[in-house]
């Protein structure tokens, strides 16, 4: 066991774990965060998916020991003072999630292309996000939500 | 539960109905709540007190107007926990925006609370109606009290009464302390579906917000005071049961409370029970075990001695002879063993206090699960708690319930401390009731006509659970004298449920030769369906898995709502343009779960052999559709979770156990292989609804495969589509 310091949605946390304990874990075990969820553990999936200083990484692929200094940013942490995010809203009103499980994974990863290419095409969404498994199929909205969200913006 | 799973519910009797009022007559709802305060349902549900007006266990209006409704059935995607309450949102004449919505436990008085068979919607459309129209009869009657006006002269309209020859109006809530005190009516008008508002809008998932944040629950999701995380290694090899185990060095890995065998409980598979501090404790401890397994029988079976076994079974069954001078054709279609890798795996949490076992289970039949738990453990139903989480994807495969006793046999070892049992996803893929596999040995005749005049289909899959085939369905329905012949295998493999079952393999393999049909007999596909389906009386009792299994939910195969969809798909998608080699479009059809689907597939295969997708069109008549965005959702997502399986999906038995253990041995569709056009085309309809979570899945992957065809002349007989060679020049 040793103690890790971690920065968590702006908050700072200080964990006692053991060193490679993977960040999922960290996040959902000690620290409650269970909106990141486990899917495979070896990052195919990306139910995962967190930021680390805004770039989209899968959570199971990374001890705490790893993590440093990055800022880590979860589904939790997206929406500021209880307001959603415009593609939060967008991923709400198009009623793209099923069983909804992957949708904060997804969300994290769109986040990310977004920040990178507002104005994403096709092929950019099928690049960033073929690391996210819908395992509902919700791939049509996912697509037309990200597309919504970049014109909206 | 009541009556067989597939089934959509008969007309409730009146006597039925009563006897569900009667139960929850008596403050059923507070009680459950207060009962047990720790339940996830308490933290939605509005704060119930005596003065709420609580007609049936699913209604509840407080003084100030808050309308709560319980949505009774497992949500794990299939939008029921938005949908039925809508259904009883409709009948009490409340805006829905004025309405939340719980889950409910489970609770003997909420009816059929099974998640599967795509029946909650179909199982529950006229309970929850009459519930509805209770609630607002009672109001009502009230509100005619009040006044002191015949209730016929009240009309309701978005949570108020009206009595319009007077201009006077009571809201729901203001009537809601009145109407508690009448006595619950037993038969009550419904309205007609043509007035309906709600039903058949667009209505976004009641949880939506939760889950773009991070806050919907999942099973796994579930947090208790100085809760302990398990995991449970079971026998890869199905039959194997646990000799010994290195148990005093797992107890020395970092964090890990116990470790202990676990054997001789009812109804439990055999294993090595590990508890820890923390999930990763958990499964590095895992990982550090060492088990002397007794492997027993099923050591000796695998894929292919199966495909030895399946042929040998198939050629031991004569085709009938064909007629002279028909033109035979013959071919062998073979479909995989499919796990269900539902994203959230298997799990499940449980605290045992005082003689109770209180239980989180992410189930789609959360009653199986508590009579696992009841017999394995010898404890009382009433002593048996179970809270319905929700489902990261059900499938089938949360219809069985290993988990709920798994944990609930550790949680009684830790008594006082709650217990959260997670899969490994290695564990997961090793332990499922897998979509069973498949082999259709067919034989046709054509005539010099190019009708078909004889069929014959010798058929093999693994003994036990669903999926076998009859002479019932299209197209052998339609063949004077077509035969079908069932063979099984005699292995142990455990099979299940698994989204349609049955038809998800045996719809390929038809609807696939029906297309080699068309295609030997030089006629279009379309108009070669078509006549077939014309040799079809209007309203036969036919159903069966070929054209689906509709005939299992009770209901004829009516052959022009076949027709109708059909029609309006491949209008929808262009049929019968000329293509350039690459390109091709296929066509399917099924009858399942008694909705009539039709789906065209666009694709394009270049000359490397690369599979893409274009568009999908599909046309659905389900009865009245309840909620138009999930109805859309669910068939988009049936559509493609049946291709996504059928290219890229196998689990292969050696020595008794599955060879593919994670999703790198298992691939789900991503993003890039999904059609960028997926349209789907309601037929609009009154009648009751069907179900629709599997519907769409079927057709789907026959329709790409024909499509594959018409692109590059190969066709695809054994699945997945990713093993066979696409390639052309």
């Amino acid at each position: 066991m040793s103690n890790f310091e971690l920065n968590v949605n702006g908050v700072r946390h200080s964990v006692d774990v053991t060193e490679d304990t993977p960040l999922l874990w960290v996040l959902r075990d000690t620290l409650g965060l269970v909106g990141t969820k486990y899917g495979c553990g070896i990052a195919q999936c990306g139910a995962c998916t967190v930021h680390l200083d805004g770039e989209a990484t899968k959570s199971c692929d990374i001890s705490i020991q790893d993590v440093g200094t990055a800022k880590v940013t979860t589904i939790e942490g997206l929406a500021t003072g209880g307001k959603l995010t415009a593609l939060q809203q967008v991923w709400c009103k198009l009623d793209v999630s099923q069983c909804g499980y992957c949708q904060g994974g997804q969300i994290m990863c769109a986040t990310a292309l977004l920040a990178a290419k507002p104005k994403p095409t096709d092929e950019d969404i099928n690049a960033a996000m073929s690391g996210n498994y819908c395992r509902c199929s919700t791939y049509t909205r996912i697509r037309e939500a990200i597309h919504a969200a970049a014109a909206a913006s | 539960m009541s009556g067989p799973i597939t089934s959509p519910a008969p007309a409730l009797s009146r006597r039925d109905f009563i006897k569900v009022s009667a139960l929850a007559g008596g403050g059923l709802l507070v009680g459950t709540y207060f009962r047990f305060g720790v339940s996830s349902a308490l933290a939605e549900a509005a704060p119930a007190t005596s003065a709420n007006f609580t007609p049936n266990v699913f209604i509840s209006i407080s003084p100030a107007g808050a309308v709560s409704l319980i949505a009774p059935n497992s949500e794990m995607g299939q939008g029921a926990k938005t949908a039925l309450p809508m259904i009883i949102a409709e009948e009490l004449d409340v805006a829905w925006d004025k309405v939340s919505v719980a889950q409910g436990d489970l609770n003997p008085a909420y009816g059929r609370q099974s998640a599967v068979g795509s029946g909650s919607t179909p199982g529950n459309y006229l309970p929850l109606r009459q519930a509805g129209a209770t609630a607002r009869a009672m109001l009502v009657e009230a509100a005619a009290q009040t006044w002191n006006v015949p209730a016929g002269e009240c009309t309701t309209a978005g949570g108020t009464v009206l009595h319009q020859a007077s201009n006077r109006r009571l809201t729901y809530g203001e009537l809601a302390s009145k109407a508690a005190a009448l006595t619950v009516p037993s038969n009550v008008a419904l309205k007609d579906p043509k007035d309906f508002k709600l039903l058949g809008t667009r209505i976004p998932g009641v949880d939506n917000e939760k889950i773009v944040t991070g806050q919907a629950l999942y099973g796994l999701d579930q947090r208790l005071p100085g809760m302990v995380y398990a995991a449970y290694v079971k026998c890869p090899v199905f039959s194997g049961k646990v000799g010994s185990a290195n148990l005093d060095e797992v107890k020395k890995s970092p964090g890990v409370r116990d470790a202990f065998i676990l054997d001789g409980i009812s109804g439990l598979t055999s294993g090595v029970a590990i508890v820890a501090d923390s999930t990763w404790n958990a499964f590095k401890a895992v990982d550090k075990l060492t088990v002397k397994w007794n492997e027993g029988p099923t050591a000796s079976e695998g894929s292919a001695k199966m495909a030895e076994q399946a042929e040998a079974l198939a050629k031991s069954a004569a085709p009938a002879a064909l007629p002279d001078g028909a033109k035979g054709i013959e071919a062998v279609y073979h479909y995989p063993f499919l796990a269900h890798a539902t994203l959230e795996p298997q799990n499940c949490t449980a605290l045992f206090k005082n003689g109770v076992m209180e239980m989180w289970c992410p189930s789609q039949i959360p009653g199986s699960g508590q009579r696992l738990v009841t017999q394995g453990l010898g404890l009382a139903a009433k002593d048996v708690i179970v809270h319905v989480t929700r489902l990261g994807g059900g499938f089938g495969r949360r219809g069985s319930n290993e988990f709920s006793l798994e944990v609930a046999a550790i949680a009684k070892k830790f008594e006082g401390t709650p217990v959260k049992l997670t899969w490994m996803r290695e564990h997961d893929f090793a332990h499922d009731n897998y979509r069973s596999n498949g082999w259709h040995f067919f034989s046709a005749a054509l005539d010099g006509a190019g009708k078909v005049v004889a069929l014959h289909d010798s058929f093999v899959k693994m003994q036990g659970g669903p999926g076998d085939m009859t002479a019932g369905g299209f197209p052998f329905n339609v063949v004077p004298g077509a035969k079908v012949i069932s063979n099984k295998l005699t292995g142990t493999i455990p099979t299940g449920y698994w989204r349609a079952p049955g038809d998800n393999g045996n719809t390929w393999a038809t609807q696939s030769f029906v297309d080699e049909l068309a295609h030997a007999a030089g006629r279009d596909p379309l108009d070669f369906t078509l006549d077939l389906l014309a040799t079809i009386p209007a309203a036969s009792t036919g159903g069966g898995q070929a054209g689906g299994r509709g005939g299992r939910g009770g209901g004829g195969f009516v052959a022009p709502k076949m027709v109708t969809v059909l029609k309006l798909a491949t209008e929808k998608a262009g049929w019968g343009r000329k293509l350039p080699r690459g390109q091709g479009q296929g066509l399917a059809i099924t009858h399942t779960n008694n909705a009539y689907v039709a789906i065209v597939a666009d694709v394009t295969v270049d000359p490397k052999g690369v599979l893409r997708i274009q568009k999908l069109t599909a046309a659905v008549d389900a009865g009245l559709i309840v909620n138009l965005s999930s109805a859309e959702a669910q068939v988009q997502g049936a559509m493609i979770d049946g291709i996504s399986a059928a290219w890229f999906q196998k689990i292969t038995i050696e020595k008794g156990a599955a060879a593919q253990t994670n999703f790198d041995e298992y691939p789900v569709l991503r993003m890039r292989n999904s059609p960028p056009v997926v349209e789907v085309h309601f037929i609009k309809s009154t009648s009751a609804p069907t179900g629709l979570g599997e519907p769409g899945l079927p057709p789907a992957a026959p329709a790409v495969c024909n499509a594959i065809f018409a692109a590059t002349g190969k066709r695809i007989r054994t699945l997945p589509i990713v093993d066979g060679d696409l390639k052309w020049s």
